[in-house]
């Protein structure tokens, strides 16, 4: 396969992957934070009674719009955790790539035959 | 609290030690950035770029692992197999950053203790591990498989384990005893791991198979002749 079509394939996929395989995710806490709620009583995602480590945390210093995966100006949940992921995708494409180019500058495929390939 | 967070959130490990580990993650960034560059052309920038928002796609499914607890993909393995681990350290640093930046997923002050985890000590021990065992597995496509699998569940587990030093340093257990959290935490992450495992070995063999010139850990030997060879052994 050529590369550019593997690429657009795998952007496509992407896609598909943050902004509607997602919504069927898992919504229970993962292993990390299960743990940190060992103790604790919860409901709908909420610390309601007893004691443990994430009883301790703090909110998100910056929170935002987009906080959770969501967009907290949408009245449509669902549609606001979609366009987050897909938004989510194309933002981190463009951050990584520009970086990615950024440290790439200036230095060319390296000449075929050379065993650093 | 409103919702709950995943990668560690706010207030959980100290004000030292969060620092200390964001040195520790700056050092460790800056040390990829210079040796990424060696191996980096501009003809990998478009995979990286991919890797990298495939990781931060791939984050966001959390898929269950016992009853009540689930896993996501942390992609350190994913990353190291296909770009190398300085490179591979790199793209799941960039997902870390615009997770905790954007989507409040992770405390900012505890983007040292993510990064240390889920994209150095994830992205090294995989890219280790899998380096050892593709000495010793032929180079085929199960081979490779098995190889990308094992390496892809000891990343998982060195990284809960890099918070568990984190928390011995800067934590404080409440609910449960430390002992018994380390182990539940570590234990978790074993499942976690297998899931982790079973995706990175699907995605990245499937990659081998289109374009083994884009596995780093293949390191140019493309699986078809390695396949072609073995055949003609067994024949």
């Amino acid at each position: 396969m050529k590369t550019k079509p593997f690429i657009v394939a795998g952007v496509v996929v992407t896609l598909i992957l943050a902004g509607f395989v997602s919504l069927f995710a898992s919504t229970s806490p993962d292993g990390l934070e299960s743990v940190l709620l060992t103790g604790c009583d919860t409901a709908d995602g909420e610390i309601t009674g007893g004691d443990c480590v994430l009883e301790a945390a703090g909110e998100h210093e910056i929170g935002g719009v987009f906080a959770d995966y969501g967009m907290s100006f949408l009245d449509n949940e669902i549609l606001g955790a979609s366009l987050a992921g897909i938004l989510g995708v194309l933002l981190t494409l463009a951050v990584a790539t520009g970086f990615f180019r950024l440290l790439a500058r200036g230095k060319r495929p390296e000449p075929s035959g050379n065993e650093t390939a | 609290m409103s919702d709950l967070a995943l990668h560690i959130p706010t207030d959980v490990i100290d004000g030292p030690t969060s620092l200390a580990f964001a040195a520790i993650a700056v050092l460790a960034v800056g040390a990829c950035v210079v040796m990424a560059r060696r191996n980096l052309d501009e003809r990998l920038v478009p995979l990286a770029g991919l890797a990298t928002a495939f990781v931060f796609a791939a984050q966001m499914l959390n898929f269950p692992v016992a009853a009540g607890v689930s896993g996501h993909l942390l992609g350190g393995a994913l990353a190291a197999a296909l770009l190398g681990p300085w490179l591979g350290a790199l793209c799941v640093t960039v997902v870390i950053v615009i997770q905790a930046l954007l989507f409040a997923d992770g405390a900012v002050t505890a983007l040292g203790l993510n990064v240390a985890n889920m994209a150095i000590i994830a992205a090294f021990t995989a890219y280790g591990v899998l380096a050892l065992a593709l000495k010793v597995l032929p180079r085929t496509r199960w081979g490779l498989g098995v190889a990308v699998f094992a390496a892809a569940i000891v990343s998982v587990v060195a990284a809960s384990a890099g918070f568990v030093l984190q928390f011995w340093l800067g934590g404080e257990a409440v609910g449960q005893s430390f002992g018994a959290m380390a182990a539940a935490i570590l234990g978790t992450h074993v499942l976690i791991g297998i899931g982790e495992a079973a995706i990175t070995a699907g995605a990245v063999t499937a990659v081998a198979v289109a374009r083994p010139d884009l596995v780093h850990a293949l390191r140019g030997a493309p699986l078809a002749q390695a396949r072609a060879r073995v055949l003609k052994e067994t024949a």
